[in-house]
């Protein structure tokens, strides 16, 4: 994947840079938001990751002119943005630039990595039919889902569970998120009843090393594969 | 120095004019007054006198007073005085009268005199006057006690100096309740600014306040918004530094955790383990010292209608992490609770409390937030199943910088005191109470109703 790193810190930017480039994507970096809009301009990056506070054009400065002047080719750049100001900022918080995702600043490694590459899966679910998260893949097009490349059988409810838990990797998803995600299928769903279809899904997907973790009273969350 | 009385200095101030006023303006009535009243007796003195010159008859040797018995009860009668008279022969021989009456001092003998004398142990005023004997001058005096002169002067002087005296009582009164009054709206000043919050740094408003007290209340604002201009800048100044922080942190944070991803001589390993738990905690650091600049008295001002609920789902997902580190069981009770606060330092509050329960309960513990209402009172709380806090520690621990001795983790101390200082600033309070189970604390931050 092509990445594009704004972040005006060199040793910040060297070390995200080694970072991604250890995770198999090209990386380029650059310190000026100036030049980051004309790169942006000229190629089309899988993921920009942008540092709010530059020097002159600033990070919000880039982002709206990636997101209004920019040349899409193939779907909108995604753009995880990087901050040293506090979550309180609205304009971070709610994201109302359009980017994609925010860390405040000093993130743990991991958990970049871990959310670049959950936006990486989102572009190219965009983009492409097939979402592919460690042995398991869905192929939303024909809908059938395989693990260890051996078909997988899914009910339709516990696909859409599934589906709504690859969406956010890493993150919580709550039970009444889980329900509304899956309410198009017409009855009412108990809170009760998602369980039953985690559970389900836990028993398929566990021996592969796919791991659905509860968080009591709240939700779940489909973690990083890290290996069987 | 001892606190000055407005009021006392003022009467001090006031009182002597006043009195001597009082005198001057007694003096000032009574003496023209008193001269004619005087006059007018001295008068009627003197025409007893020329009556009394009138029966003056020469006789065998000089002259003698023939005067009719009821003539001379009508000469003498007076409501009040006794009235005495004598008459004197050209050579100054006593020829009728009263034996003794005072001859006026001095040696003119043809005129009229009034003068002070005394006789038979009375004072009396008297008058002397030339009465015809023929060729010759004989003299009449005629005297009279002083009883309705004297009644005379009392009254004068006390029409005078009772309305000077009502006057002077009023003036008192009207200082003692003036000054009362006049300070009013000091008063009522003294009152606005007790009645603030010690983080209230807004101008008091001068609309409302008398013009003399105009320039006390700009300098008070004056004042204020220095005050809170400092207060600013320390703010600004603190959270520049805290927010300058992060970006090198995260630096040193990628590269400690690029290090750590390579093949590591087991030493050098656990050294940079440490340099990496260091950064992880000055970042921490660095967030509490901005939380505590936000939260500062006159930071405020970014209150919003806020749900607990939303603020911790908003944040759960930083929350499993740090609690997945340490294998901690974080679970979720949470139901509406609307309050009215900050966004950042009521998020900041309940991570602290996430994170002070997460660090201090031991590997697989579990940790509960909740947030919800009791009564009219919105709350979040976080219960854990660690080793709890000893009823002893409970006040301490809210102190900054305190660690209860003994305390394994890495904390700063920093933690619950920032969290008081934000329940404090939003009229919350905190308390620390035993966990529900076996072990384990609770601690919750209750807001005002509504």
């Amino acid at each position: 994947m092509r990445l594009l790193i704004v972040e005006d810190d060199a040793p910040l930017a060297s070390g995200l840079r080694r970072i991604l480039e250890a995770e198999g994507h090209a990386v380029d970096v650059t310190s000026r938001g100036e030049q980051a809009v004309l790169a942006a301009a000229q190629e089309r990056f899988d993921l920009v990751i942008l540092d709010i506070g530059l020097p002159q054009m600033d990070g919000f400065e880039v982002l709206r002119r990636l997101r209004t002047t920019a040349v899409d080719k193939g779907g909108p750049m995604p753009v995880l943005v990087l901050t040293a100001r506090d979550a309180v900022d609205d304009r971070v918080h709610g994201l109302d630039l359009g980017a994609d995702d925010y860390m405040v600043k000093p993130f743990a490694m991991p958990e970049l990595t871990a959310r670049v590459r959950a936006l990486l899966r989102r572009s190219q679910a965009h983009g492409g039919p097939r979402i592919v998260h460690g042995p398991l893949a869905l192929d939303t097009v024909a809908r059938r889902a395989f693990l260890k490349n051996e078909p997988l059988e899914l009910a339709a409810r516990e696909w859409a569970v599934l589906e709504v838990l690859l969406g956010k990797v890493e993150k919580i998803v709550s039970k009444e998120a889980i329900i509304q995600a899956v309410a198009g299928w017409g009855d009412d769903l108990s809170p009760n009843a998602i369980e039953v279809y985690v559970s389900r899904l836990r028993s398929k997907l566990e021996p592969a090393g796919i791991k659905i973790r509860t968080v009591r009273g709240f939700g779940y969350m489909l973690e990083e594969f890290k290996g069987a | 120095m001892a606190a000055r009385s407005l009021r006392a200095h003022l009467l001090r101030m006031l009182l002597p004019p006043i009195a001597a006023l009082l005198v001057l303006g007694g003096l000032v009535a009574y003496y023209p007054t008193i001269e004619p009243a005087t006059a007018a007796y001295d008068q009627g003195l003197i025409d007893v006198g020329i009556s009394l010159g009138t029966y003056i008859r020469p006789a065998d040797a000089g002259y003698r007073l023939e005067l009719p018995a009821a003539v001379d009860q009508v000469l003498r009668r007076d409501s009040y005085d006794t009235v005495y008279y004598r008459v004197l022969g050209p050579k100054g021989e006593g020829i009728a009268g009263d034996e003794g009456l005072p001859e006026p001092s001095g040696a003119v003998v043809d005129a009229v005199v009034a003068y002070d004398a005394s006789y038979k142990g009375q004072k009396v005023r008297a008058v002397a006057l030339p009465a015809q004997c023929g060729a010759a001058a004989c003299r009449v005096l005629v005297a009279e006690t002083t009883v309705k002169r004297k009644r005379l002067a009392r009254d004068i002087l006390f029409s005078t100096l009772l309305p000077e005296m009502l006057i002077a009582f009023a003036t008192v009164l009207i200082v003692w309740f003036g000054v009362k009054r006049g300070l009013g709206p000091l008063a009522r000043l003294s009152e606005e600014i007790k009645a603030r919050s010690p983080g209230d740094l807004r101008p008091i408003d001068p609309a409302g306040t008398p013009e003399e007290t105009r320039p006390l209340v700009s300098a008070l604002n004056g004042l204020l918004e220095e005050v809170s201009q400092s207060s600013r800048s320390q703010q600004r100044f603190l959270a520049n530094a805290a927010h300058q922080l992060r970006t090198p942190l995260a630096g040193l944070r990628a590269h400690t955790e690029l290090a750590l991803a390579q093949p590591l001589p087991t030493e050098v390993r656990a050294e940079l383990e440490q340099v990496h738990q260091a950064t992880i905690r000055t970042a921490r650091l660095a967030n509490q010292l901005l939380a505590l600049a936000r939260a500062e008295p006159g930071a405020r001002g970014n209150a919003a209608e806020l749900n607990l609920k939303t603020l911790a789902e908003s944040d759960a997902d930083a929350w499993v992490h740090q609690a997945l580190a340490r294998d901690i069981d974080l679970g979720f009770e949470l139901d509406w609770a609307p309050v009215q606060g900050d966004a950042f330092l009521l998020r900041e509050a309940l991570a602290n409390l996430v994170h002070n329960a997460i660090e201090y309960s031991h590997r697989g513990g579990r940790v509960t937030v909740r947030t919800g209402e009791r009564g009219a009172h919105a709350f979040a709380e976080v219960e854990d199943d660690g080793p709890g806090i000893p009823e002893a520690e409970r006040e301490r621990v809210l102190e900054r910088f305190y660690r209860i001795p003994g305390t394994a983790g890495t904390g700063s101390g920093l933690g619950l005191a920032i969290v008081r200082e934000i329940a404090a600033g939003h009229g919350a309070t905190i308390s620390i109470t035993d966990a529900t189970g076996a072990k384990g604390c609770r601690v919750a931050i209750t807001f005002p109703h509504g």
